[in-house]
This record gives structure tokens, sequence and C-alpha cells, in this order.
């Protein structure tokens, strides 16, 4: 199994206030420290006119971290395709992956906000139909593409595609569990010839043997939902899996997101990592940027992670 | 008057680098492709921390509140040393000033109503600067700089504006140190503030950053530059042994 680490935004957030000039530095220092402390990536995430600064524009930011890496991949997750002409992210892709010698994944997803969407004189509705144009500009270009889902229909367009899929932190270990099911399920339908692409998923993951910080951590996971909140987020309901509406029920939804926490010994992540692993996950990504967090926290927990679960995951192999 | 460099597409990181080891005031970033500018920009910025990153931006090459959002996201990374070279392209004047007008009206802080969207928005991160300065190029570029007083990159030493504090000018260096002296004081003399240089094809960079930074810089940085300085023998190196 690989392991990376998420989401860095660039927010200067409400709780966490810093000039965005600071938040942009942060990420090639914490870049370059992820990459020597071993992890396979880092994954960077967007939005647009939201009033924390949160990134609306990965490629110049991904960039910026792999000037200043040599080993580490750097990915989007996701940047929201139908907001962008195709052909101007596949160019800058290839140019990304060329400079980097490969190291750059771009992930690629729908977006759900409408204010997003009307800003750039688009409709939500829109949002499915301008993906899959996008696709069609991106797949024969030979640019590697990564597909962000929350949901089984998400899942399937992925492994039907034959794209490795970054599966949603907030989901419960059973549902990812099933989208990675159903992920493979529709790589094996559709005949695509090469290995099965990746199952890739968001764990919200922390290694601590100090009831504070644990209790500190569960409450830096509610704190980064509320943001959700803010958004307006949805996953909708999939079988036994309830609907989690960070906009209409907020409470039950943070409070769902926050019991899919990870948070304990290195054996307990370890464990909880294994299986995923064993269910068909090949690729964590540790969610460790969570609102409230201390920077000094978030770097205490890379060296715990890399110390303590790096190194014993190298051989465990998805299923 | 300042000098800076043009870094040809895909060498940015490493040149940039050069280039503000030189003492440069800046370099010019572009790309072949649309997009690639970006690219271009953030390698050149994440790798320098006093460089002015000037970045040729084909206006039009996507709609304007994605490139204003990719632009004040770099500014950002360079920590507020961007400089937008505005390319007019095919553009007329009139669309270009509507195009450029847009980015800066994005950029202030304010919620605005872009061309196109259905709603007004306010672009989060704003840019780093309190405005990114913006210079002109392309065809369309002398109309529309005396409609919207920006400056122009001249390209010839009669195209330099006859006023306005910032007056930047674009030129390609020989590798000879008489010539390009030379094409300096002619700059300089036609009022030029800011010079960008090519790189001669096929020469080592750093034998001719140092021409510029040794000989160029210091005659045009100053009235009457004494050239028993710049060409008296360079300082030993220190002579480390381990």
């Amino acid at each position: 199994m690989r392991l990376g680490v998420g989401l860095w935004c660039l927010q200067s957030t409400a709780h966490r206030p810093r000039p965005h000039v600071r938040a942009y530095r942060e990420l090639r220092d914490d870049a370059r420290l992820i990459e020597r402390l071993g992890f396979d990536g880092i994954w960077l995430s967007e939005h647009h006119f939201f009033y924390d600064g949160y990134c609306p524009a990965l490629l110049p930011a991904a960039a910026s971290a792999l000037a200043v890496t040599s080993r580490l991949r750097v990915g989007t997750g996701m940047l929201l395709l139908p907001l962008q002409d195709p052909r101007r992210v596949a160019t800058c892709a290839a140019d990304l992956a060329r400079r980097s010698g490969g190291r750059f994944d771009l992930g690629v997803g729908l977006g759900y906000r409408e204010a997003e969407f009307a800003g750039k004189g688009l409709s939500l509705r829109e949002r499915l139909p301008r993906l899959l144009r996008g696709l069609e500009v991106l797949e024969p270009a030979g640019v590697p593409v990564w597909m962000g889902g929350a949901t089984v229909r998400s899942a399937a367009r992925a492994g039907a595609r034959g794209h490795p899929i970054l599966l949603s932190g907030a989901l419960p270990t059973a549902k990812v569990l099933d989208l990675a099911r159903a992920h493979r399920a529709a790589w094996e339908a559709a005949r695509r010839p090469g290995p099965a692409p990746v199952v890739g998923a968001l764990r919200n993951v922390w290694v601590t043997d100090d009831p504070a910080e644990r209790e500190a951590v569960l409450d830096w996971v509610r704190a980064s939902y509320v943001l959700y909140a803010g958004l307006g987020w949805a996953v909708a309901a999939e079988g036994e899996h309830r609907k989690m509406d960070f906009q209409r029920d907020a409470g039950a939804a943070i409070a769902d997101a926050v019991a899919t926490t990870v948070v304990g010994s290195a054996d307990r992540v370890v464990e909880a990592l294994e299986e995923l692993a064993e269910g068909g996950v090949g690729y964590v990504a540790c969610r460790l940027m969570l609102e409230g967090a201390p920077r000094a926290a978030i770097h205490a927990v890379l060296h715990r992670l890399a110390n303590g679960v790096l190194p014993r995951l190298r051989d465990a192999v998805a299923a | 008057m300042r000098l800076g460099l043009v870094l040809p597409p895909g060498g940015e990181a490493d040149l940039a680098g050069r280039a503000e080891a030189h003492g440069l005031f800046g370099a010019l970033v572009g790309g072949p492709e649309p997009g690639q500018e970006m690219i271009a920009a953030a390698y050149a910025a994440a790798t320098t921390e006093a460089l002015r990153v000037v970045v040729r931006v084909p206006l039009h090459s996507e709609q304007p509140v994605t490139l204003a959002e990719e632009l004040a996201v770099l500014d950002n990374v360079a920590g507020g040393r961007l400089v937008v070279l505005a390319d007019t392209g095919e553009l007329s004047a009139g669309r270009a000033g509507q195009d450029l007008a847009a980015l800066r009206e994005l950029w202030s802080g304010r919620p605005v109503q872009p061309p196109g969207a259905a709603a007004p928005v306010m672009l989060t991160p704003a840019p780093a600067q309190v405005e990114i300065p913006v210079w002109l190029d392309g065809p369309a570029a002398p109309e529309l700089s005396a409609s919207s007083g920006l400056p122009p990159l001249a390209l010839r030493p009669a195209d330099v504006r006859p006023h306005g504090l910032v007056r930047p000018a674009r030129a390609a260096l020989s590798g000879d140190l008489d010539a390009d002296r030379a094409l300096a004081s002619t700059w300089r003399a036609a009022g030029a503030t800011h010079l960008l240089l090519e790189l001669p094809p096929g020469r080592e960079p750093d034998a001719v950053l140092t021409l510029v930074s040794r000989h160029l810089a210091p005659e045009v940085g100053m009235v009457g530059f004494p050239r028993v300085i710049s060409e008296s023998a360079a300082p030993l190196p220190w002579p480390q042994t381990s």
C-alpha cells in the first residue's frame, strides 16, 4: 500500500488565519518535509469564491510544490474539470509531467457548488456532461487521470474508464470497501488491458497515544467538516449507507464524518489501513490538514506516521 | 535602468535562480501553448525569493475569472513579486481592454459580475500585492496603452513611451561585450526603465549572465560608471580545501 497525505487547501480560516503568501510558502516547506519523510505524495484541493481563499487554481499551486521537490508526487484532489477548458488543462498537465519527471497526478472531479458554476457563467446542471467531454479530451492526450468519488456511480464510472480513484474522506470504511468493489467490478466488466487501476482513499487517521491529543484531534476533524456545512456538500444515500447532508443536517453529517476517524497508536492505524488494503484499497491519503490543528501538531504526526506506519505498510498489497 | 532576463520555455526553475543570483530585477516567462505560462511562472516563483516574475499571459486564452484566479494564486506563490505582461494576441484593443478590465476588477477585492457570469463573485484569495502591475504586449498594445495608461513593452528604442514612471522594454543580447554595452546604453538613452534581455543562442548562460551583472548592470545603474571597477580582476574565490 502506498501512503500520501492531504488535503492542502491553502486557506486562511476564521479560526486559523494567516497571510496567503505564508500558506503558499508553507505548502513548499511541507512538500519538502513530506518528501524527506518518505511519503508517496501530497494532494491539493480546490474551491472558488470562498471567504478563506480556498485554493481556486491547483495547477500553479501544484507546480510550485513540484518545483521544490524531486521525488514526491503531487496530486490534485480534485481539480474541478467542468469549470475549465480541458484542452488547456491537458496542456498544463502534460507540461507538469514533463518538468517533474512524471510526478504529477491529475485528479478531476465534478464540483457541487452552484455559486462556483454561476460565477463562471455555467450551470450546475452542465457538470456531468462537461466532465465527460473533458475526459474525452484528457484521455487521448495520454495524461494519467485520477477521478474523485463518493458514490457507487462515480466509482463505477472511474473503473469502467480505467482511471484510478481517490474516494472521499468522509465515508465510513464499509462504504469505502463497497466503492472499491464497484470500481473493480466496472473495470473488469470493461475488459480493459493492463493492471487494474488503483483505488485510493482519503482517510482521517492520526497517530497518538495521548488521550488529550486524541480528544483534540477528534475536535479538529469536527471543525474541518464544519467547512463542508458552509460549502453545502452532500453525499447521496446508497444501499445501507444513509445520506450525508452537510447543509441540511450538518450535525448528523459531521458526526458521521468524525466517526470515520482512526486515532490511536501506530498499531491501531496500521490495522485500520491493512483492513482497507484487504478490501482492495491500494493507496491512502491521510487527511491531516484539519481545521484548528497547529502546524507543529501536523509535523509531529507526519513524523509518527513516517516512523511507525509507513515502513509497515510497504508490504501490504491491495487484494 | 534595471535589467532582467527572458527565460526560454522549459528551464525556468534553473535559469530563474541563476538570474536572481546575478542580481537581475526580474525574469520574463511564457509558454508556447496557453496555460503553460502559469506553470512556468510557478516554477520561477517557487525557486526564487526576490526576483520579479513577469508572466506573459495571452488574454482570452481562458475565461477571465479563471485567469484572474490563477494569477492571484501565482502572486501569492511569488510573495507579491508577480508582473503580468498581457498579450493582446489577435484581439482588438477594445476587446483586450474589456478582458483586462475584468481581470483587474476581479483582483480589486470588490464583488464583481464578470462577463458571462450569472452572479457577482469575490475572487479569493486576493493577490498579495495591493495592485498587480500590468504591462502590455501584442499588436493592440499601443492603442490599449493609450486608452488604459498601462505601459507597453517596447521592442525598439523608438517605441519607448515618452511618459510614465515605468517604461519596460525587451532586447536580444549578442554575447559580445562591446555590442551589448552599446545596446544597453541605447535603451537607457531611449528612456527604458526595465529591460528584459534574451540570451544569445548557443552561449553558456552563466558566462552571459556574468557579462550582464559585471558589465551591463553597473553601466546602466548609475550615471558615469567608472569602468575600472568592472574591468579590474575579479576577487579570488574562498580557497576551501575540504
